[in-house]
């Protein structure tokens, strides 16, 4: 049997992850074990406790150093995805820290970043997945999302023009870029029904639309490569994400 | 084939075959079962070739066949000499060379010389002077080989060549070149060397002259390469001289499959499958074909790669590879989806101007879909030599198809599709549309399935018929279907189902040997031959078949920016319709440009609607039109946020009043047809001049000036005194006032016209020797597109629409669309400064734009510029360039094409400078990689060939022509046609 599995520390953002690991559970329509890793046997894990009891979520603790205990839990065959969070600091949002981080390069499995402001409670009803355009990855992505997702959720699919896809022509732009946005769907997300078109930075478009259209979830595929280019971007989304980031590795040939 | 491991897994569609050795084992053996065989075979749709050095008598006495068709059957006798054609009442003489009196002395001597050389080394031989254009000569007149039979040929060599080392004669390769030394010292300029062993023969023709009258024939008939199989039995090279046999493996017939049943004692060589057993094998290879061709089976394409065009595969490009392939007789199309359709398929029936009475193109029932039960990606490809679309599924395992929109039999579709039976069925043959919004209907009746879709005032239905065999675990499907269109509330069944019978009492070989021709035809007034650059010429081609597929030619037609190859907007016509589309089809197939001009003249009650509604006068066409010819042009859109984006085209891109207007004058300067602007089209020129007069206003000094109207370059939206519209609204104005004064020479309203045509202001700046593209454009940010990005780029997505607006940069060709149209009304010379200033300014972010800039950068000497736009254009549905032809096939830049090719690197054009009714200017201008470029047309109602190469221009013409060429002075030409030189710096460079 698969399960989410939610890294829970014991810091304010730990409810928040909790919560939206549930959801994230009824989404996909698996169960939820909560993680605890603690340094010492000593370590106080009260907070933690209360709230997986709370919740009615079993908790497991185990113990040694955070990076690779998460890492070994959450690689086991029965996680099917982690959720982790994303902490505040006084100098601003920060994404993730450097656990968070060291377990998303190392997990081949997808992972629910929370950031520290999201607003309780949490449901997923609206996704915001941005699409690159290319052919492998848009694959990847449909093909794991179509396996995750059990329950009946809105897809938006967002594109950011580059380089590469600009159009070279719209004839009648406002009709030309319909036709190219319909197409697009076509190509890489049949089951959407809506598709927006931006031109700009990508991690600000995310952001802007996902506010636009009131998504309450933003799936980004990368390739754990934090040295690409699209790691940046993956950076970018998730320390100007208002709302929980799903990150799916994928396979990249150009990576 | 019994006693042969060899299958041939193909079905051909004409047989070229020898006769003695190959048929029959000699030619006193008894041919009934093969006259049989043979009568069969044209019954079937075959077409045979009966090549042989013999006469005709001793063919026909021994065959006797007496065929009824409709496969043909021809007697090609005489080694190459002689073509008789066989029906039912016998042998007809078709064609003859018939040698001089010169020639056959010629051949005489040669003979002589020959036979002379040979007996001054001791050797005996005879000569056979009886033969038609040919002299014989035996090389072993002895008892015992006078008449050896085939199988003998190994034995007979050896005799040969033992006799000819006898005398010191290597073999009898050498004897060939004795003869053909003789035969030059004769002064034969071409002769024909050939052996049998047994003999030499001098001869005028040989078996490639039969095969080259063969392909020809064929030809005409859409039947090439790989739809043709040669038969021989001597194929080798006996006694180191070429078999026979192998000259009929013509240069035309490449591709062809070549097959032997002969003894072959030295080999064969490829492409030649030696399969052996005499004539008993050959006729069980026609057995072969005769059950393929009852049995239904899919006839095969010639995938030339001159004329083949690959469909894209896999998931994203599914439904480009549906537009590219779409197949259209002009009045119906259907998009080249897979017969099982699959994830984000659009199956698209259209029918040309089947608008719904919202304007929109109703879809109609998608007829060509079977239910696969395996994923099969087997390759696709469109034939454009025969307007085929064939899928080529592994034998045995896969699909394969092949379906057609008949062009001679315009309500006619049909497919056959064949495969495993398990791993297909036929399904419903009728299915709903892509588009979700259409009512579908379909019933079983009159032994068939007829259904339709409705829309608001209009309906399409058809109806189909399926037959379906199974042999051998292998299923096939043959269906056929007609259609029909009304208006509302009457029922398009009946006609559907009538068309269905006519189309079924013909058949689906018939329909398809009739549509194969009438494709073959077609090319006859298209052809595009650009030596040097395969992949520009077969795109070319591209763009001619669609066009060609586009229009119907007769009735009216409209023809919509992505014509009916799919849903984008939604087929309106806009002026793509008569500025790019209509000047290739009135060069390619005239007919089809009158019906264009045809659905304008049907409008012009509209138009005069939509100028009185406005408080003008005359007709304003609109820029978007469908159906009634009411404006349909979306006046906004709803932004992905809500928002209102006002479309600002509809109220201000005015110009397509003139494009109107130009599209009838070009046809009748194109044409000659004069009278087309005295009586149908007097008043698309009139009243869009009367428009003008009225539109425009006039200023305090009586300047007269036109605001509020949009150019072609749509990035500024609104203007003033855009100088393409005025300039072209001044041509109408004046083009208007021609014919008013024609008629009434006193006329003063043309007088009024041509007043204020010449008061009009244009943007000409004389001190800056350039066209202002409209008032205020100087004065905008002067960026250039080398500061922004590559063209082509959408650079309003990538800048932003406000500050493209407030630059220099434009979308499209704008100022320059002026000296494509009408270089008579810009100043000489001005063409180079302002390419010079406005094509570092383009961004190309239209369809429309590169094609026509590759012309007029060819026009202005820039050659290798062009090339690179020309390719652009050529290829932007191809290789999916604007990420939008899944949503259809962009008509305009392939018309574009067309004229890229022939007014820009070829320069041709009617020729205005001296009146004359059927003047030609020509003036080719090619980049390097270019060896040679040639296009045939019809002009001035007559078929014109031009062929262009670096030195010289080749002209074949069906009348006589004045011919300009370069900067020459006109000479005549032809028929047949002239060739003329060009004098390097004698071309011109136009205005």
């Amino acid at each position: 049997m698969s399960v989410i599995m939610a890294a829970l520390d014991t810091t304010p953002v730990a409810p928040v992850v909790l919560e939206t690991a549930i959801e994230f559970g009824r989404l996909t329509g698996n169960d939820v074990i909560a993680l605890h890793v603690r340094s010492r046997a000593s370590d106080d894990i009260g907070i933690v406790e209360a709230l997986a009891a709370r919740s009615g979520i079993p908790l497991r603790v185990v113990e040694g150093r955070a990076r690779s205990a998460l890492c070994d839990v959450l690689g086991a065959p029965e996680v099917l995805a982690a959720v982790i969070g994303a902490r505040a600091t006084v100098t601003g949002r920060r994404p993730v820290g450097r656990t968070a981080r060291h377990v998303l390069e190392q997990i081949d499995k997808p992972v629910l970043v929370v950031p520290p402001d999201v607003v309780s409670p949490v449901t997923f009803r609206r996704l915001l997945v941005p699409l690159e355009g290319d052919e492998e990855s848009s694959r990847q992505v449909l093909e794991q999302l179509g396996i995750l997702l059990t329950a009946e959720v809105e897809i938006i699919v967002l594109h950011v023009f580059t380089h590469g896809t600009l159009p070279a022509m719209l004839d009648r732009p406002v009709r030309d870029l319909e036709i190219w946005g319909n197409e697009f769907l076509s190509r890489h997300y049949p089951p959407a029904a809506t598709i927006e078109l931006r031109q700009g930075a990508v991690a600000r478009r995310v952001a802007e639309v996902s506010g636009e259209h009131g998504a309450d979830l933003v799936v980004l595929s990368w390739s754990r490569n934090t040295s690409a280019g699209r790691a940046a971007v993956v950076q970018g989304v998730l320390g100007a994400s208002a709302v929980a980031v799903l990150l799916f590795p994928v396979k990249r040939l150009s990576e | 084939m019994p006693g042969c491991d060899f299958r041939f897994d193909e079905t051909f569609e004409a047989l070229i075959f020898d006769w003695d050795g190959t048929v029959v084992p000699d030619r006193q053996a008894d041919a009934t079962a093969q006259r049989a065989r043979v009568e069969s075979c044209c019954k079937a749709g075959l077409n045979l070739f009966v090549v042989s050095g013999t006469n005709m008598e001793n063919i026909d006495r021994q065959l006797r066949a007496r065929p009824a068709g409709p496969g043909r059957l021809f007697l090609c006798c005489n080694r190459g000499s002689e073509i008789f054609e066989v029906s039912v009442d016998g042998p007809v003489l078709r064609n003859r060379r018939t040698a001089s009196s010169e020639e056959n002395r010629a051949l005489d001597r040669a003979a002589e010389l020959v036979v002379g050389h040979l007996g001054a080394v001791g050797l005996e031989t005879k000569l056979i002077s009886d033969r038609l254009n040919r002299r014989k000569i035996d090389l072993i007149p002895i008892t015992g080989w006078a008449d050896p039979k085939k199988a003998d040929i190994a034995s007979l060599t050896d005799a040969v060549r033992s006799r000819l080392a006898s005398v010191g004669i290597g073999d009898l390769a050498e004897v060939v070149s004795i003869a053909n030394e003789a035969a030059r010292t004769a002064g034969l300029v071409n002769p024909k060397i050939t052996s049998d062993v047994k003999h030499v023969e001098i001869g005028l023709t040989d078996k490639s002259d039969s095969a080259r009258f063969a392909a020809a024939w064929l030809a005409d008939r859409g039947i090439t390469g790989a739809l043709v199989l040669i038969g021989g039995d001597e194929f080798g090279s006996p006694g180191g001289v070429a078999g026979s046999d192998s000259l009929m493996m013509v240069g035309e017939l490449a591709r062809a499959t070549v097959v032997s049943v002969g003894e072959e004692p030295g080999g064969v060589r490829d492409p030649v499958v030696h399969v052996g057993g005499g004539p008993e094998h050959f006729a069980a290879l026609l057995d072969e074909q005769l059950a393929r061709r009852t049995a239904r089976r899919t006839p095969r394409i010639d995938a030339d790669p001159a004329w083949v065009v690959p469909l894209p595969t896999g998931r994203t490009k599914e439904r480009v590879a549906e537009a590219l392939g779409t197949l259209g007789n002009g009045f119906v199309a259907t998009r080249a989806t897979r017969e099982e359709g699959g994830p984000g398929a659009s199956p698209l029936l259209f029918v040309n101007g089947a608008y719904t009475d919202d304007g929109h193109l109703l879809p109609g029932p998608n007829w060509t879909g079977l239910d696969l039960h395996e994923k099969d990606s087997a390759q696709r490809t469109i034939d454009l030599r025969t307007g085929t679309l064939a899928r080529f599924g592994r034998e045995g395992s896969g699909l394969r198809s092949l379906r057609f929109i008949s062009v001679t039999h315009p309500y006619a579709m049909a497919m056959r599709a064949e495969g495993p039976a398990v791993s297909f069925e036929p399904g419903d043959p009728l299915r709903g549309p892509a588009s979700r919004d259409v009512e579908f209907e379909s019933d079983d009746r009159d032994g068939g399935r007829v259904g339709r879709t409705r829309g608001p005032g209009r309906e399409i239905a058809l109806a189909t018929r399926d037959r379906i065999g199974i042999a051998d675990s292998y299923r096939m499907v043959e269906r056929l279907a007609g259609w029909s269109t009304t208006g509302a509330e009457k029922d398009a069944r009946p006609d559907a189902v009538q068309r269905l019978e006519a189309a079924d009492a013909m058949g689906f070989d018939a329909l398809l040997a009739a549509h194969r021709q009438g494709w073959a035809e077609r090319w006859k007034d298209a052809e595009v031959i650009i030596e040097g650059d395969p992949a520009s010429q077969l795109a070319a081609r591209f763009a001619v078949f669609q066009l060609l597929s586009a229009a119907p030619e007769s009735q009216e037609s409209a023809v919509g920016a992505r014509g009916l190859t799919g849903e984008a907007y939604a087929g309106h016509v806009f002026w793509d319709a008569d500025v790019f589309v209509l000047p290739a089809l009135t060069a390619l197939r005239p007919a089809a440009a009158l019906a264009m001009l045809e659905y304008r003249i049907r409008r012009l009650p509209a138009a005069r609607r939509a100028a009185k509604s406005l408080g003008w006068r005359g007709a304003r066409f609109p820029w978007e039109s469908a159906g009634d010819g009411s404006d349909v042009t979306p006046r906004s859109v709803r932004g992905r946020g809500g928002e209102v984006i006002p479309i600002t085209t509809g109220p201000h891109e005015e110009h397509i009043v003139a494009d109107v207007a130009w599209a009838a004058a070009h046809y009748a300067a194109w044409t000659g047809d004069q009278g087309f602007l005295a009586g149908a089209g007097r008043d698309l020129v009139i009243e869009t001049a009367r428009f003008w007069a009225s539109r425009i206003r006039t200023d305090a000094e009586g300047h007269g000036h036109l605001d509020g109207v949009e150019g072609p370059d749509e990035y500024h939206e609104v203007v003033d005194d855009n100088a393409f519209t005025n300039v072209m609204a001044r041509w109408n104005l004046k083009e208007g006032a021609m014919l008013l004064l024609g008629a009434d020479p006193s006329s003063r309203e043309a007088r009024g016209w041509l007043s204020l045509a010449a008061r009009l202001v244009d943007g000409w700046s004389a001190s800056r020797g350039l066209y202002e593209q409209f008032r205020g454009y100087f004065e905008l940010e002067p960026l250039l597109m080398s500061e922004v990005a590559s063209p082509p780029t959408a650079v309003d997505i990538l800048l932003g629409a406000e500050q493209v607006a407030g630059s220099q940069l434009i979308k499209q060709v704008d100022v320059l669309m002026l000296h494509h149209l009408v270089p008579d009304e810009v100043p000489a010379g001005s063409l180079g400064p302002c390419l010079a200033f406005y094509e570092p300014r383009t961004a190309h972010g239209s369809s429309l734009s590169p094609a026509i800039s590759a012309s007029l950068l060819a026009r202005s000497g820039q050659p290798e510029r062009a090339l690179e736009l020309f390719r652009m254009a050529a290829h932007l549905d191809l290789d999916d360039l604007t990420g939008t032809t899944a949503g259809g096939l962009h008509l305009a830049t392939m018309g574009g094409v067309w004229q890229a090719l022939a007014f820009g690197f070829l320069g041709i054009s009617p020729d205005r400078s001296k009146g004359e009714r059927a003047a030609l200017a020509v003036d080719p201008c090619l980049p390097d990689s270019w060896t040679s470029l040639g296009l045939s047309f019809r002009m001035y109602g007559h078929r014109v060939r031009v062929r262009a190469d670096h030195d010289k221009v080749d002209i074949s013409c069906e009348v006589p022509l004045l011919v300009r060429v370069g900067d020459a002075a006109p000479a005549a030409c032809g028929p047949p046609g002239a060739s003329f030189r060009l004098v390097p710096g004698s071309t011109r460079r136009r205005r």
